[in-house]
């Protein structure tokens, strides 16, 4: 691996499962999908709800409201790609509309960031085609 | 019991280690190697009564089908062979999955191997991005979260929710530290205080440095054969498998139904049924402990204290000599050797030897039943395995 490979940070390669749910951060929409037949709402993006199974599932914008479920501050970056970023906070955000994510604090010290805290998303655009959803204390 | 249980039905007959610790310049084929050499030898059979190979993956040596290629280079040609993947609790379902290919049919003696050279094999970066890389590479690895971070932020919301102390998680590395200083070829035998966990660098909150396992060399094997076989070879002291439980509740921590109960209470109860013994039963046991946490959330989980109490547990002295459960006798993957996969593998070696009254100072006496706990991927993958005795069956 190049020098320049090792440090650059890992990008999503969409797929079809995902093309849409990125392309939705791209113009600033956290997509989840809702399940028509069971209501049931999930994060991660597939061709049929986990719950029940349906393949009637709509895309809907999340609200952007959530809390800070757990947490944890990397101070060791897991490879050189983090190691300019560290500390940073990764937050495991518990959405207002229920399915949690994986996702880093913006805008505030890492030293900040308590349980149940209230967090509202912010959109970072990382490359051409890349838009990450982050968070913000709220 | 169904007849199909597998309850006592297979023996572990031979148990060997590697060179364990830092062990430059060994492939990790090399290492098995020496590790199925130990345990053959061990075992008093020949190598050319193994007509059954399970391995894992080994980072350094990344062949696919490492245990084809284990058994290329030691020179035997087996008709039952696998390489298993589920990270951290591979090495339990080693133990069930060669069980029940000995009871049905498939083969008569099996060679569970695994070895990995983690510290001089791969460069400290490479191991860490070597476990980083496992993750989700759209949902989790963009925002840079090491497997550590997972296992992290289960204990830290169990902190939340229950009031454990960081004094408390630096405890089970002050006790597992004092098991390894008993443990010849353990790989640090430095005594340490709860201070010095505190005071160790903070790696990923609330993880300080000595909260972490080690990074290691070596590998582990063992023999297995059917218990009747076991008695046709007049094995002195063979242990057998009296329970085995699996429970796979989630790949991504983001859709982990708990972060603080685990799959480790199913795959444990499905375990203490198969062997019909309750947690109280057990004399020993092998704890998976990536981390300080990890320990604390299995002794609640495998039923040795309640709920949330684990951290009050480890502080009384309940996991060591003289307390409920000792645990990680050897010291653990935070003391004695941690090579990836291999790592609960040393687990397994140490409570079959307990069970088999070879511990000399660190001896737990009379030990005749003993639980092992594997675990992986941010408690993606439970497996729990029950051992026990002749007087035990």
């Amino acid at each position: 691996m190049s020098q320049e490979n090792a440090v650059r940070k890992p990008l999503p390669a969409p797929d079809a499962d995902t093309a849409a749910f990125w392309r939705g951060l791209q113009q600033g929409r956290l997509l989840l999908q809702h399940c028509r037949r069971c209501r049931h709402v999930q994060y991660y993006q597939q061709a049929t709800c986990r719950q029940c199974g349906s393949e009637e599932l709509d895309h809907q914008p999340a609200s952007g409201r959530g809390k800070v479920h757990s947490f944890s501050v990397v101070h060791r970056a897991p490879g050189p790609a983090f190691k300019a970023d560290v500390p940073y906070a990764v937050l495991l955000v518990e959405l207002a509309e229920g399915p949690r994510m994986i996702s880093t604090l913006t805008g505030s010290s890492p030293e900040d960031v308590t349980f149940d805290m209230d967090v509202e998303l912010t959109f970072e655009s990382v490359s051409e085609d890349i838009t990450l959803p982050r968070f913000r204390k709220a | 019991m169904s007849d199909t249980s597998l309850r006592g039905k297979v023996a572990v007959i031979g148990i060997g280690l590697s060179a364990v610790g830092k062990v430059p310049g060994r492939s990790p084929l090399s290492l098995a190697t020496e590790a199925a050499r130990n345990a053959l030898a061990d075992a008093g059979i020949d190598k050319s009564e193994v007509d059954g190979v399970l391995s894992s993956h080994a980072f350094a040596s990344p062949f696919h089908r490492f245990s084809v290629a284990f058994s290329e280079y030691f020179g035997i040609r087996p008709t039952f062979s696998n390489t298993l993947q589920v990270s951290g609790a591979t090495a339990a379902t080693m133990f069930s999955i060669g069980a029940a290919a000995i009871h049905g049919g498939l083969a008569k003696v099996v060679l569970v191997v695994a070895a990995d050279s983690l510290l001089t094999g791969l460069t400290p970066d490479l191991a860490l991005r070597s476990l980083t890389e496992s993750r989700d590479q759209q949902y989790e690895m963009p925002f840079g979260i090491p497997v550590a971070n997972t296992f992290a932020m289960t204990a830290h919301r169990h902190m939340k929710e229950f009031g454990t102390t960081p004094e408390q998680l630096a405890e089970v590395a002050v006790v597992q530290r004092r098991h390894a200083a008993r443990t010849p070829g353990a790989q640090q035998t430095t005594p340490i205080t709860v201070e010095d966990v505190l005071a160790s660098p903070m790696v990923t909150t609330p993880y300080h440095k000595l909260d972490c396992s080690l990074i290691s060399d070596g590998g582990a094997a063992f023999v297995l054969v059917s218990a009747e076989h076991a008695q046709a070879l007049g094995i002195e002291e063979p242990v057998y498998i009296l329970g085995c439980g699996e429970c796979y509740t989630h790949e991504h921590i983001f859709l982990m139904p708990s972060l603080t109960t685990t799959g480790a209470v199913e795959s444990s109860q499905r375990a203490y049924a198969m062997a019909g013994y309750r947690p109280a039963d057990m004399d020993v046991a092998g704890i998976y402990d990536c981390f300080t946490g990890t320990v604390i959330m299995m002794l609640e989980d495998l039923g040795f204290c309640r709920k949330g109490e684990g951290g009050p547990f480890v502080a009384d002295g309940q996991m060591t000599y003289g307390g409920k459960i000792p645990s990680n006798t050897h010291g653990g993957l935070l003391s004695f050797a941690h090579s990836g996969m291999p790592g609960s593998l040393f687990h397994f070696h140490e409570v079959i030897a307990q069970l088999r009254g070879q511990c000399g100072d660190r001896q737990v006496e009379g030990a005749q039943l003993g639980l092992v706990h594997s675990l992986g991927a941010g408690f993606a993958t439970n497996a729990s395995t029950i051992l026990g005795t002749r007087e035990a069956l």
